[in-house]
């Protein structure tokens, strides 16, 4: 029994120790022979790590641009760790609770009230002119800098204008005898209706305009609500006056007359004039890639995707405008430092990073943004980047922001799922946007 | 220290005082016991750490976490979209429980019989399964599209207008369902060859010479006796099923149109990882875990009587 027991316990005692040899020597082999991704760029002493969101085409151009940074800085490194936006958001979260947060990231600018709330983030302030520092106030737009601020405080370091414009199927247009002419485009709801119904085609090639026109079976569709629904509906919204919080911030107001304006005239777009297929289950960007969207209501970020389709003849348009006043949705891609950075070393490492970085955005301008600088902004090519110019002219004139709250994604969350009930007639349109308005004010009021 | 010496015998053999039972035991918990620990850390310590987090207002980054009692919980049970995230679930699960296991159980009479080919087509059948979520949603999501899918395709061949498969409310359920059982007949497949393999072959050769038809050999002598076999696919299958998330998630992109498939992790995730709820997301998994283990009781009760060969 002796030998039986012994032979037992010696068995477990072997395989654990096993078990923690491997796993140690994994850990060895790990920090010997580190993964590519992330990439690190730079062999610097001087080390830090730089989480961002930018997974597309975008990423590339900023991987290059630091690869210059270090080429010029030879004394630090920094691992970039790209992760989708929404993966991004939680990873950051759990990491401030762990204490293994990195030492700079990017996040929009919308974010800053949430997390300076919290007092994860660094006064920027002193980076500014006004604060003593390099980057002159004057160089952003009024309504850049407004997204930066909170209780009085600068945040961030602006990286991009990124928003909203169209892109306009060009053989489309002259197909239909449009001019492609943006400053020939409606002014009006009705001006943009007209123009969606004559680049609508059913099978028979009548346009929605034809009374022979057949709407259940669509071959080109003039426009497409289903692209990012929130962000094209916070757009018609202000056009037409509303707002999405009232002035003191405590209340919801998208289910407004405003609000249901904007609603309805998109959801007839779809139902009742038929020159955009209902949102659920109709891929927008693979649409216009195949030939049966004309007017695709996307980004700046589109830019290089444009380029790369070279069977599809496009270009950018500003956003459309339903209502009587000019607005187009934007955001900002934000560097943004945590307070919880003390080590001078790598405090300074950042800073410089953030710097070079920001005085080189006309290279950013490659990733299809608009630099958030109006130096950089008006030292673009016209020639290689003629939507970065149009569309980030209209950001700046005219450009609205994501409400400034500190549950801003959980109120944008409960709108969008508002706005494709109505949209797919799971709701009437009152119903869907009364109750997503309850829900966000539960929030707003749970947030404090 | 004489005590201890005195256990040594003649031989010099160490002997415990203890029974052979207790040894044994000793023996078995040994082995047991990295498991043990792995579980105690990160199981109980997690779930005991769920339930208490659930009496709170507990925001991931907020720095003051107040004490609320059950006001998670009262919020929750007052929320009209936790209950229709209820029903989306259990519709989803009774829909593909039983097809997996209809499925699996066809698939398995099919590969237990004699015919050629039988480990090829085993290992055909079950291939799907070994697919991860984020592969099968794609996919999916390609065949299901309105615009591009292969689904609407081979449709038209038979003058079917393009359906809109994943942007209708009462149709994207039983889409996803469809999915989830080609996606997990394989394991139901499995368990049910093992149950069919094991009974005995003398029963079906009584049953031939008492002239009974192979319809009336499956229902009376492999159904009921696969009855323990039944009882693990289904409440494999609805602890598994009750937990969807990828599939709505991915092949919908979050749970659309609208809330329409929404399941109970869906709304768990929306709470804990969008809005960053903390604390009523943990009310959300303790409230399923209990649903979870009422459903697995009843379903106990009422298949698990014993089985006699």
């Amino acid at each position: 029994m002796l030998k039986r027991f012994g032979l037992i316990a010696g068995t477990v005692v072997l395989v654990t120790v096993m078990l923690m040899v491997s796993m140690s020597m994994g850990t060895v082999q790990a920090q010997e022979q580190p993964t590519a991704t992330p990439p690190t760029v730079g062999t610097g002493a001087t080390h830090i790590s730089f989480w961002n969101g930018l997974t597309g085409s975008d990423g590339v151009t900023l991987i290059e641009m630091l690869g210059k940074f270090a080429e010029e800085n030879p004394d630090i490194s920094v691992t970039v760790e790209m992760i989708a936006w929404n993966t991004l958001y939680q990873k950051l979260q759990t990491a401030f609770v762990a204490g293994t947060y990195p030492e700079v990231f990017l996040l929009h600018a919308s974010e800053i009230p949430q997390y300076a709330s919290y007092g994860v983030l660094r006064d920027l302030g002193d980076q500014y002119t006004s604060g003593g520092g390099w980057l002159p106030d004057d160089d952003l737009s009024e309504t850049t800098m407004s997204g930066l601020v909170w209780d009085g405080k600068i945040y961030g370091i602006p990286l991009d204008n990124h928003g909203r414009g169209l892109w306009i199927n060009i053989d489309m247009f002259e197909a239909a005898g449009i001019s492609t002419d943006y400053t020939q485009a409606p002014t009006t709801y009705e001006g943009w209706v007209e123009l969606f119904q004559k680049l609508t085609l059913d099978a028979n090639g009548n346009n929605a305009l034809s009374p022979d026109f057949d709407p259940e079976n669509v071959v080109q569709w003039g426009y497409t609500v289903g692209e990012w629904p929130n962000v094209n509906f916070l757009a018609a919204l202000y056009q037409h006056g509303g707002s999405f919080l009232s002035e003191d911030g405590k209340t919801i107001t998208v289910n407004s007359e405003a609000g249901m304006t904007a609603l309805q005239q998109t959801y007839d777009l779809v139902y009742k004039y038929h020159v955009s297929p209902p949102p659920a289950g109709f891929d927008t960007w693979q649409g216009f890639g195949a030939g049966t969207v004309a007017v695709l209501p996307t980004g700046t970020w589109y830019r290089n995707q444009s380029l790369l389709q070279t069977d599809i003849n496009s270009m950018a348009w500003p956003n459309w405008q339903w209502g009587p006043n000019k607005a187009t949705w934007f955001g900002i891609h934000t560097f943004m430092v945590p307070a919880g950075l003390e080590d001078p070393v790598k405090l300074d490492a950042v800073l410089r990073m953030i710097r070079w970085v920001s005085e080189h955005q006309v290279d950013w301008a490659a990733s299809g943004q608009v630099p958030a600088r109006l130096s950089a902004q008006a030292a673009l090519d016209p020639e290689n980047y003629p939507s970065n110019i149009l569309l980030g002219k209209t950001f700046s004139e005219y450009g609205i922001q994501d409400p400034r709250t500190t549950v801003t994604q959980e109120l944008l969350s409960l709108l969008d799922a508002g706005l494709q009930e109505a949209l797919n007639n799971i709701k009437p349109l009152d119903q869907a946007l009364n109750d997503a308005a309850a829900l966000m004010q539960e929030a707003l009021d749970r947030a404090g | 220290m004489s005590a201890i010496m005195e256990r040594f015998t003649g031989s010099g053999r160490f002997s415990l005082p203890v029974s052979l039972k207790t040894r044994e035991a000793i023996a078995a918990y040994t082995f047991l016991a990295p498991f043990l620990i792995f579980f105690a850390i990160f199981f109980v310590r997690a779930t005991i750490a769920s339930v208490e987090m659930s009496f709170y207002d507990w925001r991931l980054l907020r720095p003051t976490r107040p004490y609320i009692g059950l006001q998670n919980y009262l919020e929750l049970f007052d929320d009209p979209i936790w209950w229709s995230s209820v029903v989306h679930t259990l519709y989803f699960t009774a829909m593909t429980v039983v097809g997996t296991s209809v499925v699996g159980l066809a698939a398995a009479l099919a590969v237990t019989r004699p015919i050629h080919g039988r480990g090829f087509f085993r290992v055909l059948l079950y291939i799907p399964q070994l697919m991860s979520v984020g592969a099968v949603g794609l996919i999916w999501n390609w065949l299901w599209s309105g615009q591009f899918g292969v689904i609407n395709y081979l449709l038209s061949f038979f003058g079917v207008r393009p359906i809109n498969w994943l942007g209708e409310p009462d149709l994207v359920l039983p889409v996803l369902s469809f999915t989830t059982i080609w996606w997990t007949f394989g394991f139901p497949m499995l368990i049910y060859i093992a149950g069919i393999q094991g009974i005995p072959e003398h029963l079906y050769e009584a049953a031939r010479i008492d002239g009974a038809s192979g319809w009336q050999s499956f229902r009376y002598i492999t159904l009921p006796l696969l009855r323990p076999t039944i009882l693990f696919v289904t409440v494999t299958g609805v602890i598994g099923h009750f937990q969807v998330f990828g599939q709505p998630y991915i092949i919908t992109g979050g749970g659309g149109p609208g809330r329409s498939s929404w399941t109970v992790i869906i709304y768990l995730y929306q709470q804990a990882w969008v809005a960053f709820r903390m604390g009523f997301g943990a009310a959300v998994a303790v409230v399923i875990a209990i649903i979870m283990a009422i459903i697995t009781t009843f379903q106990f009760k009422i298949i698990s009587r014993p089985v006699e060969y």
